[in-house]
């Protein structure tokens, strides 16, 4: 498998205080991997750093061996998009009109959006369910249907790599399977995917690899089966192994996996 | 490996899963933008027909009408009130109204907040600032044809904003809050320094113009004056088109639209200089009119949705009618004495700038 996004040494502080540390990783095509790890520890500033928009203090980004910084901002945009946690829209733009934001990268200054355009906004808005509410304005849509209006913008784009920041947030669990199958179809298409995840129980059986990022620890890394252990967990997430249902559930599995 | 969506094969995943029930949503059925701006532009030459027949002397639209055809001669005087007295003063009017209207679309846009406009940003006192600074010391001086109160308004303008926005912006997010006191003070301070120019005027001639200006009177241009001010609001509107798109795709945050492939910082410079410059051009020939940046975007939004591109051509023709209108009214209703548009538009625009902050406050998540 050949390298498409390389994350080494990355350092980087808001205002003085250190929050990514020698951050270190590789996303080869076509994988799916989860970035897990406590609140506010860096999950969201190392995916803005992989999309580009955040430059690190020290380290290097790569996009299939080439500098980030080397690379145009359109070509960067047509290569990663970045589906954040929030998006407040100050005026009535309709789901449509959002989503064709994708398109950005693509169009140019003076141009309108032509056919192959179109195809791709109706194709992101069908792959993330949404061409019911594609005249249904943004500001007015609960909080499930925005998150899956953010992940068809990024789809818009259409990117090699997905880089999602907690797209389960504010959805019920029936939406949580729907998108995990989304994400499944999309890694089939050969989109690599990276995403920030707080539940750990989709990380398990959903994605090829896990990223963890522990306070003041050197980014880890390796398959769901090493990442997701008890004793790893329960040092990361600060978190007494008897006190919540993953780590006795994942104690009580791997008791059983031994004998 | 970028996919082609277009060519990509295999269902989606979720499609044969639950729908959520779409029913008791708002859509937006908006008006057909093309048919808007012909019905914009008829309505602009009415406008303009019946703005110049009406005045103390009366003179026919048709009779206008006829002129224009060569088909009705008309007397001297009737030629010297048209051509000398109301012609250039509609021109001024309708060259005012799309200035302060595009520029409030473009602040509004920047600034990803409605109620953002020239006037209430203090865009408008920096021009006003400006020019008093070219009236009072530099009158004989130009550049390239440009009077420095021209070139001294539009830095005036340019800088009152770069000092707004840096002060309304933390964390990559305007401060509706911090735009209004900021814009208010910078204003408040602007117009008072104008008027302390007052002390440096031996004749009184250039005080008459300074409060013609602060006033907001749309005065009687002359044709060079009023071809150069065309001139650059056509510019400052063409130039402005490419950035509309870029509007569109800021209203997502700047983060968002960098992620997206915009320059953001060299997108707000461009929307600063062109907003900047119409505004300083509008207020060369009306001086400070309040609050048409804020209503006429605000109503083109509500026909036609937040898109920029659909934006730009309506709120330049509802702008020019709209100014139009008010300046007919500010020159006839109380005749034969005039009120100044500008006190004129502070109160229609004033109730209209509270409705909307109460808007703000129940839909709008800034």
């Amino acid at each position: 498998m050949t390298c498409l996004l390389r994350v080494n040494g990355v350092h980087f502080g808001y205002q003085g205080n250190s929050v990514l540390r020698q951050a270190t990783f590789d996303l080869e095509e076509g994988s799916c991997s989860a970035l897990i790890g406590t609140n506010g520890v860096g999950k969201t500033t190392l995916l803005r750093i992989a999309a580009g928009v955040l430059r690190p203090a020290s380290g290097s980004v790569s996009l299939r061996g080439r500098p980030m910084e080397t690379i145009h901002l359109k070509e960067i945009a047509r290569t990663i998009a970045l589906v954040p946690q929030q998006l407040e829209l100050p005026f009535e733009f309709t789901v449509q009109q959002v989503v064709e934001q994708g398109r950005t990268p693509y169009i140019g200054m003076l141009r309108g959006p032509g056919r192959s355009d179109r195809m791709a906004v109706d194709r992101a808005l069908d792959l993330a369910d949404i061409s019911s509410l594609r005249h249904r304005i943004f500001n007015e849509l609960s909080g499930g249907e925005r998150q899956r209006v953010k992940i068809a913008l990024g789809l818009a784009q259409q990117p090699s790599l997905l880089l999602l920041d907690e797209p389960t947030q504010n959805l019920d669990i029936g939406r949580q399977v729907e998108l995990i199958d989304l994400l499944h179809f999309l890694q089939a298409e050969g989109i690599t995917i990276l995403a920030s995840m707080h539940d750990l129980h989709l990380v398990d059986k959903n994605f090829s690899s896990v990223l963890l990022l522990s306070p003041g620890q050197p980014l880890a890394s390796g398959s769901p089966e090493q990442m997701l252990k008890p004793s790893i967990l329960e040092r990361a997430f600060q978190c007494p192994p008897d006190r919540h249902p993953l780590l006795i559930g994942r104690a009580e599995l791997y008791r059983r996996e031994a004998l | 490996m970028a996919i082609e969506i277009a060519t990509v094969s295999g269902a989606p995943p979720v499609g044969n899963l639950r729908q959520e029930p779409d029913a008791g949503g708002r859509h937006r059925r908006k008006l057909d933008p093309l048919a808007l701006v012909v019905l914009l532009m008829v309505a602009l030459g009415a406008v303009a027909l019946g703005s110049l027949a009406t005045g103390a002397v009366s003179i026919s639209p048709r009779t206008i009408l006829a002129a224009m055809l060569g088909r009705h001669p008309l007397t001297g005087t009737e030629r010297v009130i048209l051509f000398h007295v109301r012609l250039p003063r509609v021109l001024a009017s309708g060259l005012v109204g799309s200035g302060l209207a595009l520029a409030g679309l473009l602040f509004q846009g920047l600034f990803r907040n409605p109620i953002a406009d020239p006037y209430v940003i203090g865009s408008s006192g920096g021009a006003v600032f400006g020019a008093c600074i070219g009236i009072f010391f530099f009158s004989q001086w130009s550049i390239f044809g440009f009077s420095a109160t021209a070139l001294l308004a539009f830095a005036g303008s340019a800088a009152t904003m770069a000092l707004v926005y840096a002060l309304a912006r933390s964390a990559g997010k305007t401060n509706v809050v911090t735009l209004l006191l900021a814009g208010f003070a910078i204003s408040t301070m602007f117009t008072n320094t104008s008027y302390f120019f007052e002390l440096f005027d031996k004749t009184g001639a250039s005080n008459r113009i300074l409060i013609s200006w602060l006033h907001g009177i749309i005065g009687i241009p002359a044709w060079t004056n009023l071809g150069v001010s065309a001139f650059l609001i056509a510019f400052a509107t063409v130039a402005s088109l490419p950035l509309m798109r870029t509007l569109n795709t800021l209203a997502l945050g700047d983060e968002y639209a960098q992620q997206l492939g915009i320059r953001v910082e060299s997108a707000r410079v461009w929307i600063i200089l062109m907003g900047s410059l119409l505004t300083a051009v509008a207020v060369s020939l009306g001086g400070m009119i309040s609050f048409a940046g804020l209503i006429v975007p605000h109503v083109a939004r509500l026909l036609l949705g937040p898109d920029h591109v659909r934006l730009l051509p309506v709120t330049a023709l509802a702008g020019a009618i709209f100014i139009m209108l008010a300046d007919t009214l500010a020159r006839t209703v109380f005749a034969p004495s005039e009120v100044p548009v500008g006190i004129l538009m502070a109160f229609i625009g004033g109730p209209f700038f509270l409705y909307l902050l109460r808007k703000m406050k129940r839909s709008y998540t800034v």
